[in-house]
C-alpha cells in the first residue's frame, strides 16, 4: 500500500504541471494523491497561520519560518509562547533544540535534604508529562543532553498562604548541551518552574497527525521570572451531589498543577450524601454514602492529599455546617444520642433548605458537638501542617430549626429570642463553638489555632458579621453575584476575603434554571480588586447536573482561564490570550484531560482569523 | 394502557424473585417490627450513653441500601432496617413505571416479577423473514443485543453472584418479520413490532413479531430494556413476562452531528449511533463538510479532503463511511451524509484554478469574513463554473454507493451570502442564481441517482423557502428541514404550503445553543442552553390552527453543532437530552416532563453510561435514590 502509494505520488507530480493552464473538465484529472498536511508559519502579531496549500512549496529562504507542528509554532511564537498562565517576564529564542526524556537529568545537589524526597517525586511528575506529550512513546531518540539544576534556598515543604512561589527559570544551549537553571525560594516555586520548563516543551507531531513517530523539541534559550499575583488559586469540587470516582479527582488535580492553581476545595460533603470516611465515625459513611464503593476511604484521602502536594497543591476539606447537613447525620437517635440532625430528607422540603434533601445539625443538641469533634479530629489527623479547614456555612434555613421543638426550647434557655436576630445568634453560636473545637484538637497536635475559611451568607453581612465572628479568624468565601456590595465591605471592615462570585465564576451554572454559561473568555475578563485583603479567587464545580462523566468538559478549558487571571491578573486582551489557551488545551488532552473545544479546529489553525 | 401482570404470572416465579406485591407487603410489616424493637432496645441505653466514649457505639458496616416498592414507588432504607435487600436497578424495574424509554405506543403489560439470566443462554430462532439479507440482519443485530447484555455482566466485580437467586434461564428469542425485504430504514419502513415474553417450562420464550428488520430490532432494543443488571444479585434478571405493542408515531427521527467545525473520530461517531439506537432513533444525519473542514476523502475527488482536511489524521475514508452505514444499519438507522452546498464551503474547493478547472468557489477565506459568510471562514461555491455540477455529481453518486440511502437526500443549502455572489457575478440578481444552482444540483443529483429523483430531497429552510421564492419550489420533490425558530411565520408557512418537514427548531433542538460566543465579536450564537425538559416539551405540530392538521410533518431532528464542541465532550452534549427529543418522536405523548418521565430518563441515562456513553445526569445522585423527594 504504502509503495503504491509513493508511486503514484511520483507520477502525479510530473503530471501535475502538465495540467497547469490547459483546459480539462473534472472527469479528466487525475488527482494528486497527498495527504493534507499543513505548515505553520509564525506570524508577527497574527500568531500561528497554516499554509494556504496542503503540500506548501517552500523556497529556500522561507523554510526556517514554517513549523511542520502547531504545537511546535505556538511554544516559539508570541512573546509568551505557550505557557499558561502567562509568567511576569520572559524572553524566549524562536529557535529549537530536540531532546529526549532518556538523557534529560536533574540536578539537586543544591536543594535542602530535607526537600529532596518531594521534589525527586515532582520531577518524575514533569517527565511522565513529558513523555505523554508524544503519548507516552517519544520515537525519536536524539542524545542532547539536557541538565536541569534547581536551587531551592528554604527547606519549607509545607504550603499554605505564606507559600514562596516565585521561581527564575533559564535555559541555555551551548555546544549540544542544554542547560536549565531553576531558582526558587520553595520547593513549590520549583515546582511551579519544573512546569513552565515542560511547557516550552512539544511534541513534533502534526495536529490531527496519523503517525506514530514523534519526538520533543524544546525552546533552545528562555529566561522566566515569574511569580504569582494572588496566593490563593482554587477550585471547588462538590463530591456530594455526585460521587467523583478518585481517579477523576486526580485528573482535576493534574489539570489545576498545569496551570499553577494551588488550592484544591474539596466539599467533600452535604446534605445529599457523604463519601469521606471518618475512622472515628464510621456512620458517616455507612447512613451517607451512596453505597460501599462511592466513599473515599481514610488511606485513599491521605494518598489524594500527598497526590496535590507533589503538584504544589493544598487540600482545603470542606465540612459544610450547619446547614448541608443531612445524609451521613440520621442515626444519632438509632444510637442514643438524639437528633445530631433535623429535618433531614424532610418532605416538602421547600421552605426547609434550598434544594432536596434537607438537614441541617441540631446546635441544641451536645452530642452533635461530640460527633463533630470526632469528624474534625479525623480531619486534622488527614490534612497537611498547616491544616485548612472550611466550615461551609451557607444556606441556614430558619424555618428548619424552628420546625424543631428541641431547638425552640434551646433558644429558649439561652435567652434567644425566635426571630432573624435569635436564630442568627444560635448560627453563630454554632461557628464558634465549632471554631472552638477545631482549635483545640489542632492545638492538641501541638499547632497554633488556624484560620479557617467559611462561606459567605446571611451571617456574614456587613451590618452583622462583626458580632459573630472574628476578623482575625475566619477567612470569608464571597460567592455573592458580581452586582453585590459584600466583597467591597468585608474589605472594609479588614476580613480576608477568597472570591467566586457566582454569575460569572460557577462551572455549573448555564445547565439549569435561569443561569447563565460563562465560557473561558467572560471567565478571564472578569477581574478581582487588588487588595491585601483578597487571598484570591476559586472556581466551584458543583455537581447536581455534573458527574465524573461530564466533569472534564465543564472544568476545562475554562478553570484555566480563572488560573491565569489568579496567577498573572494581566491586563492583556482575551483575544491574545486564545493562542496559548489554544496550546493549553493540546497539552491538557496529551495529559490524559477532556477539554471543551473553544472554537472550530479552523480557528486554532488560524490564530486571530476568527474575530 | 398498562395492565399489570403479577397476579398471572406470580405463581411461576422463582424463589428469589418472588417480590409480588403481596409478598413486599409481608416483608415491609416485618421491617417496621424490627425497627421498633430496637428503638426500644436503644430507649433502654439512653441513660448511660451520653458518659460513654463515643467510639464504643461505633461498628463499621458498609453502607448499604434496600429499595422496597410502596406506593407505587421505590423507597430508600438502610439495609440493616429491611428483611431484604433489593437494588434500586431491580425495584424500579418491578414497581410502578414501566421503565421503558421512549414510552411505547401501545398496550404494555408487564410482570412484577425477575428471573436471572445470562448472556450466553439466549438463543435465537428467526420463524419467518422475507429474505435472507433480512436474516442475517435479524443474526447480527442479536448479537448486537447480546453483547449489549454481556458488557452489562462486566459490571459485576470478582464473583458476586448469590447463589440463592437459583440458577440462569435459558431464553428462546423468536422472530418473525412478515413484510419488507429490503433491511434498510426507508421513507415507507413500518417500524411497528410486537413483543411477547413468557416463562415456558423452566425457560423463557420471547415472541417479535414486525414488518420489517428494523421494526424487529426495535423489539430487541425492547427486550434490552427489560433486562438489567442487579448489583447485589450479581446477575442479570430479566421480566419474566412482559407483552409491548408498539409503533412510532413519526417515520423520521434523527441526530445531527457536525464533523467540520471539529473533528470526530469514527470510534466517537460509533458510540454515538449506538446510543441512538438505544433510543429508537433512526436517522443519523452526518453533517460531514462545513467551511472550515472537509475530513471525507471521496474516492471520486479526494482533492477535496486533501486540501480540505484539518489533517492526515482527520479524514474518513470510504471504508469508514462504510463501517459507519454498517454498524448503523443493523442498528434500524440511516446514514444521511450532507455535504453542505451552495454556501458552507471553504479551501476544499480551493484547488479548482491548479487543475485547470478554474474558480469552483468564490469568497474562500475572503475577508472581512462578516461581509462574505455567517461564521469565518467564507467560501461559496461558483454556481457559473459547469464543473463544480460535474464535482457534485461524483459526490452525490459516492453518498448514495456508500450509505445506500436512495430515497432521502440532504442537499444542505443554508444561509448562502448574497454579498458574495454579488461581488463575482453583478447581471443576476444572487437568488435567481441560488435557485438555479438548487435546479441543477437537483439534475446532477437525479444523474447520481440512476435518473431518478429520491422521494425526499431536504434543504435546510432559507431565504430559499420562502415566499416569493418558495412557490418556484416543487413540494413534490423538496422538503425542508425547518430550523428557525419556531414562532418565526416561515417555519410554518413551509408546512401550510405542503412541504414534507423534518423539525430542527434553533430555540427547541439545537443542542449547541447556550455556551456564548466563540469570538469576539459576540453576535450569530444562540441561547439558553435548551434542558432535556425543553426538548421533551417542544411538540410544534400540535397548535390549534385548522392548517397543522394537514401538515406532512415527517419528524425531527435535534442538532448538533460543534463550533464549541470536541470529541471528549461529545456524549455529555447530547445525551441525555438526545434521548428526550427521541421519545417525543416516538411517542408524542401530549404531557411534559412528569414525574414518571423524569424516572424512566433517569433509568435510561443509566443504561446509556453502562453503554459507555458518557451522557450527563439529570439531578443529584440522591434525587435517583430517591426520586420522588425531588420533584
Amino acid at each position: 500500500m504504502a509503495l503504491h502509494r509513493l508511486l503514484a505520488l511520483m507520477t502525479t507530480m510530473h503530471l501535475a504541471g502538465v495540467l497547469c493552464n490547459v483546459e480539462s473538465t473534472f472527469d479528466e484529472i487525475t488527482p494528486q494523491i497527498y495527504e493534507p498536511s499543513w505548515m505553520y508559519k509564525c506570524v508577527p502579531d497574527e500568531g500561528c497561520q497554516r499554509s494556504e496549500h496542503p503540500r506548501p512549496t517552500l523556497s529556500d529562504n522561507s523554510t526556517s519560518a514554517f513549523f511542520d507542528s502547531l504545537d511546535v509554532c505556538r511554544i516559539v511564537c508570541g512573546r509568551f509562547g505557550g505557557i499558561w498562565p502567562k509568567p511576569v517576564t520572559a524572553a524566549l529564542s524562536s529557535q529549537t533544540v530536540k531532546i529526549h526524556p532518556n538523557y534529560l537529568r536533574y540536578d539537586l545537589l543544591n536543594v535542602p535534604a530535607e526537600t529532596r524526597e518531594l521534589l525527586v517525586e515532582m520531577t518524575q511528575v514533569i517527565s511522565n508529562n513529558l513523555l505523554a506529550e508524544c503519548g507516552g512513546h517519544v520515537t525519536e531518540v536524539v542524545d542532547t543532553q539536557v541538565v536541569v539544576i534547581i536551587v531551592v534556598k528554604t527547606a519549607i515543604t509545607s504550603l499554605n498562604w505564606n507559600t514562596d512561589e516565585q521561581y527564575m527559570l533559564d535555559v541555555q544551549t551551548r555546544g549540544g548541551e542544554v542547560s536549565v537553571h531553576i531558582e526558587a525560594e520553595t520547593i513549590y516555586g520549583a515546582r511551579h518552574g519544573l512546569e513552565t520548563f515542560s511547557q516550552l516543551i512539544s511534541s513534533d507531531k502534526r495536529d490531527f497527525s496519523d503517525v506514530e513517530h514523534c519526538g520533543l523539541v524544546l525552546v533552545s534559550g528562555a529566561k522566566i521570572r515569574d511569580r504569582p499575583i494572588y496566593k490563593h488559586r482554587g477550585l471547588v469540587l462538590d463530591t456530594s451531589r455526585h460521587f467523583i470516582p478518585m481517579v477523576d479527582i486526580k485528573r482535576t488535580i493534574d489539570g489545576m498543577a498545569t496551570t499553577k492553581m494551588n488550592v484544591f476545595h474539596w466539599h467533600a460533603t452535604d446534605s445529599h450524601s457523604f463519601p469521606l470516611e471518618a475512622s472515628r465515625v464510621p456512620q458517616f459513611t455507612r447512613y451517607g454514602a451512596y453505597s460501599g464503593s462511592e466513599m473515599y476511604t481514610t488511606e485513599e484521602i491521605r494518598e489524594l492529599i500527598h497526590y496535590a502536594k507533589v503538584r504544589g497543591i493544598r487540600v482545603v476539606i470542606e465540612i459544610d455546617a450547619p446547614a448541608h447537613s443531612g445524609n451521613g447525620w440520621q442515626w444519632g437517635r438509632e444510637y442514643g444520642l438524639g437528633d445530631l440532625a433535623v429535618c433531614v430528607n424532610a418532605y416538602p422540603w421547600r421552605h426547609l433548605c434550598i434544594e432536596p434533601p434537607c438537614g441541617q445539625l441540631n446546635p441544641a443538641n451536645p452530642n452533635m458537638y461530640r460527633v463533630l469533634r470526632n469528624l474534625y479530629q479525623d480531619v486534622a489527623d488527614l490534612l497537611n501542617s498547616p491544616p485548612l479547614l472550611h466550615m461551609g456555612g451557607d444556606e441556614v434555613y430558619f424555618g428548619c430549626w424552628n420546625s424543631s421543638q428541641e431547638i425552640i426550647s434551646y433558644m429558649k434557655d439561652q435567652g434567644y429570642d425566635t426571630t432573624e436576630e435569635g436564630f442568627m445568634k444560635l448560627w453563630g453560636e454554632f461557628h464558634n463553638k465549632a471554631l472552638q473545637i477545631w482549635d483545640e484538637e489542632i492545638s492538641a497536635k501541638g499547632l497554633d489555632p488556624q484560620p479557617v475559611m467559611l462561606w459567605s451568607s446571611q451571617l456574614t453581612q456587613a451590618q452583622r458579621i462583626s458580632q459573630h465572628l472574628d476578623k482575625e479568624r475566619y477567612i470569608i468565601e464571597v460567592w455573592e453575584p458580581l452586582n453585590s456590595p459584600l466583597l467591597t465591605q468585608l474589605l472594609r471592615l479588614g476580613y480576608r476575603t477568597v472570591s467566586v462570585p457566582k454569575d460569572i465564576w460557577y462551572l455549573d451554572h448555564g445547565f439549569w434554571g435561569r443561569t447563565v454559561y460563562s465560557n473561558w473568555r467572560r471567565m478571564y475578563a472578569h477581574t478581582l480588586p487588588r487588595d491585601e485583603g483578597v487571598l484570591g479567587g476559586e472556581v466551584a464545580m458543583w455537581t447536581e447536573y455534573c458527574d465524573a462523566q461530564a466533569l472534564d468538559t465543564r472544568v476545562w478549558p475554562r478553570a484555566a482561564a480563572v488560573a491565569e487571571r489568579l496567577w498573572s491578573d494581566p491586563t492583556s486582551t482575551v483575544y491574545s490570550a486564545e493562542p496559548r489557551l489554544q496550546r493549553l488545551r493540546t497539552r491538557l488532552i496529551a495529559r490524559g484531560l477532556r477539554p471543551d473545544a473553544m472554537s472550530p479546529a479552523w480557528c486554532s489553525q488560524h490564530d486571530s482569523k476568527c474575530l | 394502557m398498562m395492565s399489570w401482570g403479577d397476579a398471572l404470572w406470580l405463581g411461576l416465579t422463582a424463589r428469589f424473585a418472588r417480590v409480588g406485591r403481596l409478598r413486599r407487603a409481608v416483608l415491609m410489616l416485618a421491617a417496621a417490627a424490627c425497627t421498633a424493637a430496637a428503638v426500644l432496645y436503644w430507649k433502654q441505653q439512653t441513660d448511660d450513653s451520653a458518659n460513654r466514649p463515643l467510639h464504643s457505639m461505633y461498628s463499621g458496616i458498609e453502607p448499604q441500601w434496600s429499595w422496597l416498592c410502596q406506593h407505587d414507588r421505590c423507597e430508600r432504607y438502610q439495609a440493616s432496617d429491611t428483611t431484604t435487600l433489593q437494588s434500586l436497578q431491580t425495584c424500579n424495574m418491578l414497581c410502578a413505571s414501566t421503565q421503558l424509554w421512549p414510552q411505547p405506543t401501545g398496550p404494555v403489560s408487564l410482570a412484577s416479577a425477575a428471573v436471572p439470566v445470562r448472556s450466553d443462554r439466549f438463543s435465537l430462532k428467526v420463524i419467518a423473514s422475507p429474505s435472507r439479507d433480512v436474516t442475517k440482519h435479524i443474526n447480527e443485530a442479536f448479537i448486537v443485543m447480546q453483547n449489549h447484555m454481556r458488557t452489562l455482566e462486566h459490571g459485576v466485580v470478582g464473583e458476586n453472584r448469590r447463589s440463592d437467586i437459583g440458577p440462569p434461564r435459558d431464553v428462546l428469542v423468536k422472530v418473525s418479520v412478515n413484510g419488507s425485504g429490503d433491511p434498510r430504514m426507508r421513507l415507507d419502513t413500518n417500524e411497528s413490532y410486537k413483543l411477547a415474553l413468557r416463562p415456558s417450562g423452566n425457560s423463557l420464550v420471547v415472541d417479535i413479531t414486525a414488518h420489517s428488520f428494523c421494526g424487529a430490532r426495535h423489539g430487541l432494543e425492547t427486550l434490552l430494556q427489560v433486562t438489567w443488571l442487579d448489583p447485589y444479585a450479581g446477575s442479570l434478571l430479566i421480566l419474566e413476562a412482559a407483552t409491548v405493542v408498539d409503533a412510532p408515531r413519526f417515520p423520521y427521527r434523527g441526530l445531527l452531528l457536525d464533523t467540520a467545525r471539529n473533528f470526530f473520530p469514527v470510534s466517537e461517531l460509533l458510540r454515538t449511533i449506538d446510543a441512538m439506537a438505544a433510543n429508537k432513533l433512526n436517522t443519523f444525519h452526518w453533517h460531514v463538510s462545513d467551511s472550515q473542514s472537509f475530513p471525507w476523502k471521496l474516492d471520486s475527488a479526494p482533492q477535496l479532503a486533501q486540501h480540505g482536511a484539518y489533517g492526515p489524521g482527520a479524514v474518513y475514508t470510504s471504508d469508514d463511511v462504510r463501517t459507519i452505514v454498517k454498524y448503523a444499519r443493523i442498528r434500524g438507522i440511516r446514514v444521511l451524509m450532507e455535504i453542505d452546498t451552495p454556501a458552507h464551503v471553504g479551501r476544499a474547493f480551493g484547488w479548482g484554478p491548479e487543475a485547470g478547472l478554474g474558480h469552483l468557489a468564490h469568497c474562500i477565506e475572503a475577508e472581512p469574513w462578516s461581509s462574505y459568510c455567517g461564521e469565518p471562514p467564507c467560501g461559496q461555491l461558483n454556481p457559473r463554473n459547469p464543473h463544480i455540477y460535474d464535482l457534485l455529481e461524483h459526490v452525490y453518486r459516492e453518498i448514495i454507493q456508500l450509505t445506500e440511502v436512495d430515497d432521502i437526500f440532504h442537499l444542505g443549502g443554508d444561509e448562502v451570502s448574497e454579498q458574495c455572489w454579488a461581488k463575482h457575478f453583478n447581471d443576476t440578481d444572487p437568488m435567481d442564481l441560488w435557485m438555479e444552482f438548487t435546479r441543477q444540483a437537483m439534475h446532477v443529483l437525479e444523474r447520481a441517482n440512476g435518473g431518478k429523483a429520491p422521494e425526499l430531497t431536504l434543504l435546510w429552510s432559507s431565504r430559499l423557502t420562502r415566499s416569493p421564492y418558495l412557490e418556484r419550489l416543487d413540494p413534490k420533490r423538496f422538503g425542508v428541514q425547518v430550523w428557525g425558530a419556531s414562532q418565526w411565520p416561515e417555519s410554518r408557512a413551509v408546512l401550510d404550503a405542503g412541504f414534507r418537514s423534518v423539525i430542527s427548531h434553533v430555540d427547541a433542538w439545537y443542542l449547541d445553543c447556550g455556551f456564548g460566543s466563540w469570538r469576539d465579536s459576540s453576535d450569530g450564537h444562540c441561547g439558553p442552553y435548551r434542558s432535556w425538559q425543553q426538548v421533551y416539551e417542544h411538540r410544534p405540530w400540535a397548535t390549534e390552527t385548522p392548517e397543522s392538521a394537514a401538515w406532512p410533518v415527517e419528524g425531527g431532528a435535534a442538532c448538533q453543532w460543534t463550533e464549541q464542541l470536541g470529541p471528549g465532550g461529545l456524549d455529555a452534549r447530547v445525551w441525555p437530552r438526545t434521548a428526550a427529543l427521541a421519545e417525543r418522536l416516538w411517542a408524542d405523548r401530549a404531557e411534559g416532563a412528569t414525574a414518571d418521565v423524569y424516572l424512566r430518563l433517569d433509568t435510561q441515562r443509566a443504561r446509556l453510561v453502562a453503554r459507555g456513553v458518557r451522557a450527563a445526569p439529570l439531578w443529584p445522585r440522591w434525587c435517583s435514590h430517591n426520586p420522588h423527594a425531588c420533584l
